[in-house]
Formats: structure tokens, C-alpha cells, sequence
């Protein structure tokens, strides 16, 4: 099954740059300790000049590199963090309209289209700035605004699943809606509904930075969002302050939408095979 | 209403497709005795299916009874029809599509056990054990997922499930229609066993006039919902009456209609 | 009858198909398909018989690895215009947005060099043939709007559109019911008779095969086991598997399963 998945170029391209990443967050600690928001050196440092600041410093003489390591922490965990919270909770939303039917069914899919049809970003922004900016608010938000696609193809599926024998059979043997719901059913509607994850993991880290480059990012943690965001009001002077996180968050999106297609290629081609 | 095991009266179904309403059951009344075994034939489409359905309580009827060891089966709800639902099981036609796709044999007799408490954790894997000795498998089956198993271990399993909870009645909806001819007759066999051992009643569904002469005591035959014939399996099938019967029988295949041989 | 005597149409020679690294589907099959007549293939699931059928009809997925001769009287034919071929799926070979009558014209079209006007006039008269209600409006009907056995006739009617010389039909009635099946079979007889076509009639009902086939070939686990007249495999079978396949059919004649104790006829067996 590896060894298939990473046939297509794109998945090892993809799967190539995700690894480099979960590296550069999980050594991030090791080879920068210490707070990433202290000052490092003198500010405004270029790049490759100082071989102990290698990517130079910011307005306030904090390392860049470090800054872009430990942003990799933050833009993975709420990545991660956001997708899993929007997948699990448009799985379970999903699975119980299509069960319930009816006017559950209704209740909630009304609910579904009330959140898709406002911008999620706008969504994710309110919440914040009602709540108050921090990591977990931020996951919150994100999670938010982009559960109902995987409710909407959680329902779909179990629509069609509900209707099959092994349904029935449950029933049949005395076993309680709920556990049919999310025992039988749920696991068997999975498979599509996971395929969205690299796209909301993309779409998650986006948000993220998004809401940091507003200055609603957790305060206490580097952001790519609020590098750049730092950048922004020394552009012309010292550019790279806003093009390196902005390069580190072009290639990590592809990364995730690179190794998404590869595994729902994969998919694809087992299905085929057998 | 009392003596038999299952009395069925003027039960009624209809659904609605492309703006017709088609009736699947019509007033059908019918009964089943403890121990034996009820044959419902009939073409695609007359209602056989529906028929099983209804039993079970898949669907629900517009109108009609249904008596199930003295209970009013219909008006069990919640908890209660669930706990009740021990004594009345179901074989599908297709065991691959009756299990879970990602469940294990072992899994699939769990759940029986398991939610009808009828043996604490400790002691499942030695009932699983002999319940797959009961259906003629062997216990190292248990491990492996429903995919991995041939058609007719797939279908004894299936009936390990149904008898698991010690049921009075089995509906076997067209359960050895897809079967090998060489693995249905053991099939065949086993419920017969069955039947004779813990005195079980079936609901045979088959579209296979021969299979139901030779396995059920009484075959009912359906057409477009109502009942069209009743009687001594035998009997109806060596000499039918009603239209649909005669066309049945007449359709059959014979092994040996050219041959004019008998069998040796 | 004379289609004992007449020159094979097709003749297999030592022919074994092996799917990927698995044990061979067909081992060493040497068979003749004589011109004319009624041959059944039966066997049981894994036995090799629809491999078998998709080899005459050279439909066989290109990842099959074969070996041995097919040799053809005359010219080697052309699929679906000298091999008419019958699933037991009708749905899934029919094209559900395409009217079904389109779909039998396009065979007549392209195998007969048929105008538009031509093919669909054609397609028309096979759906009278075939016993299809109403042609002329049943033509314009989508696959949906048909009954099983009606869109098993329209396969059928697409399949001899081109007037094959061989019709195979693989299991085209197992999803039928035992009346639809046994009109679909008359038909197929019938269709077979008026055409002189060669008919290939695949299945795992030994007694379906028994009344159609003039001779019946049983396959089990891609070896052929015995080859024959209708009468004598059935009658007089050589093999041991055949007969245990014969003992094993349940009919209309044979003896009650169930408990003696619950008996209302005397035991016999």
C-alpha cells in the first residue's frame, strides 16, 4: 500500500515536503531553544550575513529562522488540530441527520447551510475577536467554518449506506440506533470524507495565518500570518522579513494538497485493483 | 390466536413510485407453526421480500396484525422490540452484503452475544467457538474478516448469528439462492438439523419451486402482493392451482424434461 | 441431430488463461463449438466457465495471460458483429443515458453499414422479435423505464442486431425470476433456431442447461470434466463430478429434507 501510494510523483513531492516540516517543527526546541520571541541580534539583520542569524533578524533583532521553525509548530497543530475537530464534527453531524432522517434530518441540515453560507474566514474572525485570540480559540474558529463539507458527505454516504443489508441485519440482531449509527455506519462513510482532510488541513493553515497577519493569532506564539505581518510595515526596506514565512506557507500548502491527491490516487488505483 | 407461533392477519403494504401506489402486500393473512417450516414463492416483484421486511420490522404496514408468541409484535417499541427481537432472526440472500464489510467472524458473533447479554465478555470467544462447531466451521475461522471466507462458510456464519440468540423463528430470505448447488443442499441440511435439534420455524423465501418442495412442509405463493395458493408443499406444487402456480411450476427447470429419464 | 456431423465452427485447442500470479482460470481446454448447435458450459463458481465464454468472444482483460489456439472456420469473426455476447447484468451493459433503441441501432449501424433511418427501423423489428410490448414506442425508452426481463431483451436484441454467427449468452438469466428466466430461455431458442446462429449458453444450473443445450460441457476449477450429448451427460454421466452435480440438484422430483417426524408423506430417502 506504501510503496504504491508513493508511486506517483506528486505524492512523493508532497509527502517529501511534509516530512521536512513535522522535522523542521519537531527539532524546532532542540536546535532553537529558548523563547523564538527574544532578541537575537541587532535589528534588521539581512539574510546571509551573520552565520549565527542566517536568515538575518526582524524589526525587534529576533532570529527569523528560529521564528520560521516554531511557526512550523503553530501552522501544523492548528493545521492538524483544526482539520481533526471539522472532520470529526461533520462526521458525526453527517452520520446522525442521514440516520435520523426526518426532522433531525431537517434541523440539522438547515443548521449545515446556515454556517455554509457565511464566509468562513468572516466566521472564524467574529469568533475570535468575540472570544479572544488563543491557540485553542483559533482551532475552534477554523473548525467552525469548515465542518460542513464533511457533514455534508458524511450524509450522503450514510444515506446510501443505511439502506444496506448489514444495516438491516443489525437491527435485526436487537442492536441500539446509536451504536448502528456510529458503529456500523459511521466507519463505512469514512472513506470520502477523509479525502477532504488535505483539503481543509490547507485550508486551515491558510486561515491561520490569515488570522494572525489581522493580529488574532495566539499572541504568545510565532506565526508564519504574523511574520508577515511584522514584515509588512518595513516592506521596502527589508522585504525578506515578509517573503520567507510567505514562501514557508506556499510550499506547505502545496505539500498538503500534494500528498492529499497522491493518497486519494492511491485509493483510487487499489479500488481498481481489486 | 394463541396456538400457532406466527399469525399474520390482512397485513398491508403499499409503496408509492413515480406517483402510483403498489401494493407489495396485500390482506395477506397467513400462520406459522413452531418447527415448521412456511415456503413463500412467487415471481420477482410479488411482495415476497416485503413480506420478510414486515416481519422483521424493517418496515412498518399501513394496515394488518401480526401475533409473535402471543405478543402484538406491532406495538413493540424501543427496548422492548429490541429485546424481543432474540427469538425472531433473519438470513439475507447475500451474506458479503449482510455483514459489516470491516467486521470479523468473531465480531459478527459478538454482537448477538453481546448486546443480548447472553454471556459476559470472559466466555464469548468459547461461545463463539461453539456456535461456528454448531454450524459445522471450524473455531480458527473466527479471526478472519467476512471478506476472507468462502460463500457458503459466509452463509454459515450468517446462521451461527441467527441462532445465536436462540430464536423460534428464522426468516430466510432467498438464503440459498446464490449458493453453489454443491454447497446449498449442505446448507440445506444444516437448517434442517436445526430444526430438528431446537425445533425452529422458518419462513423460507425462495423463487426455486424445487427447493421449496423439498425443504418446506407448507409453501404460501404470492402474486402482486396477495396470496394466491396455500397448502402442503407437495401438494400445491405437484398440482397447482391458481395461475401463477401452474406458470411456476411450468417454468421450473427439469433435469430431466429432454431426456425423459428418471434419475438414477 | 445434424449437428453432430457438421464441421467445427470453432475449435480451442489446449487453451489456459492465468490471471496475474494466480492459479490458471482454464487449464489446457480443448473444446469444439460445432456450427449450429445448442452448447451449454456449466460448472460452479471458480469453475472457469465465463473465462471460457470471454475467450471466444476475445474479451478477455488484457492483464490475462493465455496460451494455446482458438482457430475459427473461415475468417477469424469480429466481436459484436460475428459474436453476439449476453450478460448476466443487463443494467451494467446497457447505457443508462442512451434510449435503448439508439443503442441497438448503433450495432446495426456500425456493423451492417446502416443509414440512421435503416438502423433504427432495424432496431424496431428486433424488438418485436425479441417480444418487446409496443417497439415503436418502447424504443425511445431509457434502460430505467424496463423491467429486468426487458432490458435482458433488449441485450438480447443488440446482441443479434449485427446477425452474429455465435450468440453467447453468460448466466443471461440467473437474475431473473424462474418465469422471466424460462421466457428468456424459450426466446433465446427460438432466436437461435430462426437465425442459424451457433448459441454458447453458459450457466450453473445443470437442468437449464439440460433442456436447452443440444450438448453440455462441465468445467470445474478451469479443467473440462466431461463433454457430451445432452442425453448421455445427464443420463449416463462419465464423470464423477458430473455426478454428484446431478445428485446434488434439488428439483421438482426430488425427496423432502426436512424431519421425518414432521413428514405428512412417506419417507423415501
Amino acid at each position: 500500500m506504501r510503496r504504491r501510494f508513493l508511486q506517483t510523483p506528486e505524492a512523493v513531492a508532497g509527502t517529501a515536503i511534509l516530512v521536512l516540516l513535522a522535522a523542521m517543527a519537531l527539532a524546532a526546541p532542540l536546535l532553537f531553544p529558548g523563547d523564538p520571541l527574544r532578541i537575537a541580534g541587532p535589528a534588521l539583520t539581512p539574510p546571509f550575513q551573520d552565520w549565527a542569524l542566517p536568515l538575518g533578524t526582524d524589526r525587534l533583532g529576533r532570529d527569523v529562522l528560529a521564528e520560521l521553525f516554531h511557526g512550523a509548530r503553530t501552522s501544523l497543530v492548528v493545521g492538524l488540530a483544526a482539520a481533526a475537530a471539522s472532520l470529526a464534527v461533520g462526521a458525526v453531524i453527517g452520520t446522525l441527520a442521514g440516520f435520523a432522517g426526518g426532522l433531525a434530518d431537517e434541523a440539522l441540515m438547515r443548521l449545515t447551510d446556515a454556517f455554509q453560507t457565511v464566509p468562513g474566514f468572516l466566521l472564524a474572525l467574529a469568533f475570535v475577536s468575540i472570544v479572544g485570540p488563543s491557540l485553542s480559540v483559533v482551532v475552534a474558529a477554523i473548525a467552525l467554518s469548515a465542518w460542513t463539507g464533511p457533514a455534508r458527505i458524511a450524509r450522503a454516504e450514510v444515506l446510501s449506506i443505511r439502506e444496506r443489508d448489514f444495516v438491516a441485519g443489525a437491527r435485526v440482531v436487537g442492536m441500539h440506533p446509536l451504536e448502528i449509527a456510529f458503529r456500523e455506519v459511521l466507519p463505512n462513510a469514512l472513506p470520502p470524507v477523509l479525502a477532504l482532510s488535505s483539503i481543509i488541513v490547507a485550508q486551515a493553515i491558510l486561515i491561520e495565518a490569515a488570522l494572525s497577519f489581522l493580529g488574532l493569532g495566539d499572541p504568545n506564539r510565532v506565526t508564519w500570518g504574523g511574520m508577515v505581518a511584522e514584515g509588512r510595515t518595513v516592506l521596502r526596506t527589508a522585504p525578506f522579513l515578509s517573503i520567507v514565512p510567505g514562501i514557508a506557507l506556499v510550499v506547505t500548502v502545496l505539500g498538503v494538497y500534494l500528498a492529499g491527491e497522491g493518497a486519494v490516487e492511491g485509493a483510487a488505483v487499489r479500488k481498481g485493483l481489486s | 390466536m394463541g396456538k400457532h407461533l406466527l399469525t399474520v392477519e390482512s397485513l398491508s403494504k403499499r409503496f408509492h413510485s413515480g406517483g402510483r401506489a403498489v401494493a407489495a402486500a396485500d390482506a395477506l393473512s397467513f400462520h406459522i407453526d413452531a418447527a415448521e417450516t412456511l415456503a413463500l414463492a412467487g415471481p420477482s416483484g410479488s411482495g415476497k421480500s416485503t413480506v420478510a421486511r414486515l416481519l422483521l420490522r424493517l418496515i412498518e404496514p399501513d394496515a394488518g396484525s401480526i401475533a409473535f408468541e402471543g405478543d402484538d409484535w406491532l406495538a413493540l417499541q424501543g427496548n422492548a422490540l429490541r429485546a424481543r427481537r432474540a427469538r425472531m432472526q433473519m438470513v439475507f440472500q447475500d451474506p458479503l452484503a449482510a455483514f459489516n464489510p470491516r467486521a470479523t467472524v468473531a465480531r459478527v458473533l459478538d454482537d448477538p452475544l453481546r448486546i443480548r447479554r447472553i454471556a459476559p465478555r470472559s466466555e464469548r470467544p468459547a461461545r463463539i467457538a461453539e456456535l461456528l462447531e454448531r454450524v459445522g466451521l471450524s473455531p480458527n475461522l473466527a479471526g478472519r474478516t467476512v471478506h476472507e471466507v468462502s460463500g457458503g462458510q459466509r452463509q454459515r456464519v450468517a446462521i451461527a448469528r441467527a441462532i445465536a440468540t436462540k430464536p423460534s423463528l428464522i426468516v430466510l430470505d432467498e438464503a440459498v439462492s446464490a449458493l453453489d448447488v454443491s454447497v446449498r443442499g449442505k446448507i440445506l441440511e444444516l437448517l434442517a438439523d436445526l430444526q430438528r435439534t431446537d425445533g425452529i420455524a422458518y419462513l423460507f423465501i425462495s423463487h426455486d419451486l424445487g427447493l421449496v418442495r423439498a425443504f418446506a412442509h407448507r409453501v404460501a405463493i404470492l402474486d402482486g402482493g396477495r396470496l394466491t395458493e396455500e397448502g402442503d408443499a407437495r401438494a400445491v406444487i405437484d398440482a397447482p392451482r391458481s395461475a401463477v402456480g401452474k406458470a411456476l411450476v411450468a417454468a421450473t427447470p427439469r433435469l430431466h424434461r429432454l431426456t425423459g429419464q428418471d434419475a438414477s | 441431430m445434424s449437428a453432430a456431423q457438421q464441421a467445427p465452427l470453432v475449435a480451442l485447442r489446449g487453451l489456459t488463461v492465468a490471471y496475474g500470479d494466480d492459479a490458471p482460470a482454464l487449464s489446457a481446454i480443448d473444446l469444439d463449438i460445432r456450427a449450429g448447435e445448442r452448447l451449454a458450459l456449466i460448472g460452479e463458481s471458480g469453475s472457469g466457465k465465463s473465462t471460457l465464454a470471454l475467450a471466444f468472444a476475445d474479451l478477455l482483460p488484457a492483464s490475462a495471460k493465455t496460451a494455446g489456439t482458438i482457430e475459427w472456420e473461415g475468417t477469424s469473426p469480429l466481436g459484436g458483429r460475428d459474436i453476439g455476447f449476453v450478460f448476466q447484468n443487463p443494467a451494467g451493459s446497457l447505457d443508462p443515458v442512451m434510449a435503448v433503441g439508439r443503442q441497438v441501432a448503433e450495432v446495426a449501424r456500425t456493423h451492417l453499414g446502416l443509414s440512421w433511418p435503416d438502423a433504427l427501423a432495424r432496431a424496431c423489428d428486433l424488438f418485436g422479435r425479441v417480444g418487446l410490448p409496443d417497439p415503436d414506442t418502447l424504443v425511445h425508452a431509457f434502460p430505467h423505464q424496463l423491467s429486468g426481463g426487458q432490458k435482458q431483451r433488449v441485450a438480447l436484441a443488440a446482441a443479434i442486431a449485427a446477425r452474429p454467427k455465435l450468440l453467447i449468452a453468460d448466466e443471461a438469466t440467473s437474475a431473473l425470476d424462474t418465469i422471466v428466466q424460462a421466457e428468456i430461455v424459450a426466446l433465446i431458442r427460438r432466436l437461435a433456431a430462426e437465425d442459424g446462429m451457433t448459441l454458447l449458453f453458459v450457466s450453473h444450473d445443470i437442468a437449464l442447461a439440460a433442456e436447452l443445450a443440444d450438448r453440455i460441457a462441465v468445467l470445474r476449477g478451469g479443467r473440462l470434466m466431461e463433454l457430451g450429448p445432452t442425453r448421455q451427460v445427464i443420463g449416463r454421466p462419465q464423470n464423477s463430478y458430473t455426478r454428484s452435480l446431478i445428485a446434488a440438484h434439488i428439483g421438482l422430483d426430488s425427496p423432502p429434507l426436512f424431519a421425518a417426524a414432521n413428514m405428512s408423506a412417506p419417507a423415501n430417502g
